[in-house]
């Protein structure tokens, strides 16, 4: 019932994206491509943080259902950052005629992509669960105190092509309220989905663990 | 307390003698190390003779170096101790927190003492002028801290994976590319003749103090199992 | 300075990834008493042996460790517990008498060249003393465990299979370093399957199909 209700909403607003939000004074059609790419690049930051803090909660309470669910956020997280990545490829094209060109947030979404890929190939390394979980967990932190110099300093220190944070540094909104509307919507809408294939993914990934979790998983796939 | 504890601090100094003694006798790491900044060093002077070079260039190429010299000789403090299984002794009679704190100042003291050689050699092969010493001097201590520190954990972590000293590599650069990015832009700054922000040492030092104090919390959950 | 110690075991269980290794281990054993651990090759000796030490952690139970002055947690066992294993090893770069240094270094207890020299003499490793590691044999590194404990005198032995490479002679050596340090007040736990070995322990564990008993 839930995942009809999520598909159908899915549909009403990528329907809303195309048909009603109106296009951009400058970029036109193409600032579509936006309400694509921000929240897929929010999802995964979402699933990179969620990774970092189940990865802690491991580190406490010593408990596996942690790992399962740090390691499928990370997983998850990094099919999104992918998508962000070729959304944004795709934009910087369209509007600055380059898919690539370093651009500061450029550089932080791909160094995300390598902390995602330098996770999943360290957990894929490691035979011993407890190790691999005990690891993975403590990469996570490590790569998760990086976050705030990354997402601060360069792009301070580099000229950079992105349009300015929605919310900008003097705190007002530059965008149409439609617009702003629009993609608060699709920010909601995205984290849903992504919460739905999370517990999904869980349901299936848990028989991988000696430990039987199936009473933690639930009929949801998560409990919270 | 018991009274039998050694300090914190004299256990990282008795650890890091140690370290440097056994480098010394069998010159495994410093001799790979050198070898390597010299075959890159001459390589690139080569490629690059008669051209001169931007800043940026310059900058980006001497943090290269330093970089890949690391990838190349820093990981072996721990690997090895993991391979020879000299770690467990280890873990034995130290606590696991000064373990961690030797490696990384063994660590830092060795890609210091590496940096000290690449610089003149650097500034000769590619004709590079540096003015302003003392921020360089800085510069250059709080990007090998960072990268030295960052280096002896991810090392450490790999204890028990397959694939140690290519992982290692495939770890590092998403944790160090902050301060590696920063140090070269300090650089960069340098060379165009301006003093870095304090800002920017701000920030390359707050760095640093964030992974040499989340090494020293979080070592001892990789170490046990 | 803290010369005994007493460990309690309560309901210690170790497993790998789906297989228990074993569980429900419950001992108590004081200063100056001894304890045999013994079981079939894969039972899981060596195994309790690294949770005694806190090198590896428990999957269930704990272990309880106290000396003079209370309870010692995790990080303050350092610098009491001393370990022969047939998987601790030296750095080859170094000499015997440099290991000894090294490892007895990590108490307040200073170590003297002159006490690692006697250790080495105690073990028949005088003439070796100032030889790299890498030129030992196995048997040679075995002595130098030995040494290493008896100039380090911890106030815990854990011993695993102290006598394996050992000839006649240094089998004595090992006999009489349990002898010795039980007399000191130490406490010792011996993991073998030799016989003479348990002969020095008043209480025994018994690994193997997943049971424990305790005598």
């Amino acid at each position: 019932m839930m995942r009809r209700v999520l598909f159908l909403w899915l549909a009403a607003v990528m329907g809303a994206i195309v048909f009603i939000i109106p296009p951009a004074e400058g970029l036109g059609n193409v600032v579509k491509i936006a309400f694509f790419h921000i929240p897929l690049a929010w999802v995964s930051v979402l699933g990179f943080l969620l990774s970092a803090y189940w990865g802690i909660q491991y580190l406490r309470t010593g408990e596996m259902y942690y790992d399962l669910k740090s390691s499928t956020a990370a997983k998850l997280g990094l099919f999104f950052c992918i998508f962000a990545t070729l959304s944004g490829m795709v934009f910087a094209k369209l509007t600055w005629g380059a898919y690539w060109n370093w651009d500061p947030r450029q550089i932080t979404i791909f160094i995300l992509l390598l902390i995602y890929g330098s996770y999943i190939t360290l957990r894929s390394a490691i035979p011993n669960i407890i190790t691999r979980a005990r690891t993975s967990a403590v990469y996570g932190l490590f790569a998760f105190f990086t976050v705030p110099f990354l997402m601060f300093i360069i792009p301070r220190f580099y000229f950079s092509l992105h349009p300015e944070p929605i919310i900008n540094r003097l705190g007002r909104l530059d965008m149409d309220s439609i617009m702003a509307y629009g993609l608060l919507l699709t920010l909601v809408t995205s984290t849903a989905l992504f919460r739905q294939i999370l517990c999904y993914l869980l349901k299936k990934e848990y028989r991988k663990y000696p430990a039987n979790m199936a009473d933690r998983i639930g009929k949801d796939g998560m409990k919270l | 307390m018991p009274v039998n504890i050694l300090s914190l601090a004299n256990a990282v100094w008795i650890l890091f003698k140690k370290d440097l003694l056994c480098e010394f006798r069998t010159g495994y790491a410093i001799g790979t190390l050198l070898m390597f900044a010299l075959l890159i060093l001459s390589s690139i002077s080569m490629t690059f003779s008669g051209i001169s070079l931007s800043a940026e260039l310059t900058a980006n190429l001497l943090w290269m170096i330093i970089f890949f010299c690391s990838m190349a000789g820093l990981g072996r403090a721990f690997l090895e101790e993991q391979e020879t299984g000299t770690l467990f002794t280890l873990s034995i009679y130290f606590r696991p927190q000064a373990i961690v704190l030797g490696k990384m100042l063994y660590n830092i003291a060795l890609l210091i003492g590496l940096t000290c050689l690449i610089v003149p050699l650097f500034m000769i092969f590619l004709h590079v002028d540096f003015q302003l010493w003392r921020e360089l001097f800085a510069v250059l201590l709080l990007g090998d801290i960072g990268i030295g520190a960052v280096s002896t954990l991810m090392a450490a972590m790999l204890g028990g994976a397959q694939g140690k000293h290519s992982l290692f590599t495939v770890l590092t650069l998403p944790i160090i590319l902050p301060q590696f990015l920063s140090a070269i832009h300090a650089t960069m700054t340098i060379l165009s003749g301006n003093v870095p922000t304090i800002q920017e040492i701000a920030y390359m030092l707050g760095y640093d103090s964030i992974m040499i104090l989340a090494g020293y919390m979080l070592y001892s959950f990789i170490c046990c199992e | 300075m803290d010369l005994s110690m007493s460990v309690e075991l309560v309901n210690l269980g170790k497993k790998y990834n789906h297989k228990g290794l074993f569980q429900g281990i419950n001992a108590v054993i004081k200063a100056g008493q001894c304890l045999g651990i013994t079981g079939s090759n894969g039972s899981g000796k060596t195994t309790l042996l690294k949770l005694i030490a806190g090198i590896e952690q428990p999957s269930e139970g704990y272990v309880y460790m106290k000396g003079n002055r209370g309870d010692l947690r995790r990080e303050e066992r350092v610098g009491s517990i001393g370990m022969v294993s047939p998987q601790i090893a030296f750095y080859d770069a170094m000499t015997g008498i440099e290991n000894i240094m090294f490892f007895c270094s990590c108490s307040l207890r200073r170590c003297s060249i002159k006490d690692a020299q006697e250790g080495c003499m105690r073990v028949g490793l005088d003439g070796y003393s100032d030889d790299l590691v890498s030129t030992y044999s196995t048997g040679m590194k075995q002595r130098l465990k030995l040494a290493i404990m008896l100039v380090f005198q911890p106030t815990l032995w854990l011993l695993d299979e102290p006598s394996s490479n050992l000839d006649a002679v240094g089998k004595k050596i090992v006999g009489n370093s349990i002898k010795s340090a039980l007399q000191d007040g130490a406490t010792v736990i011996v993991a073998t399957n030799e016989c003479w070995e348990l002969g020095y322990a008043s209480e025994h564990i018994i690994l193997g199909e997943c049971s424990v008993d305790s005598i």
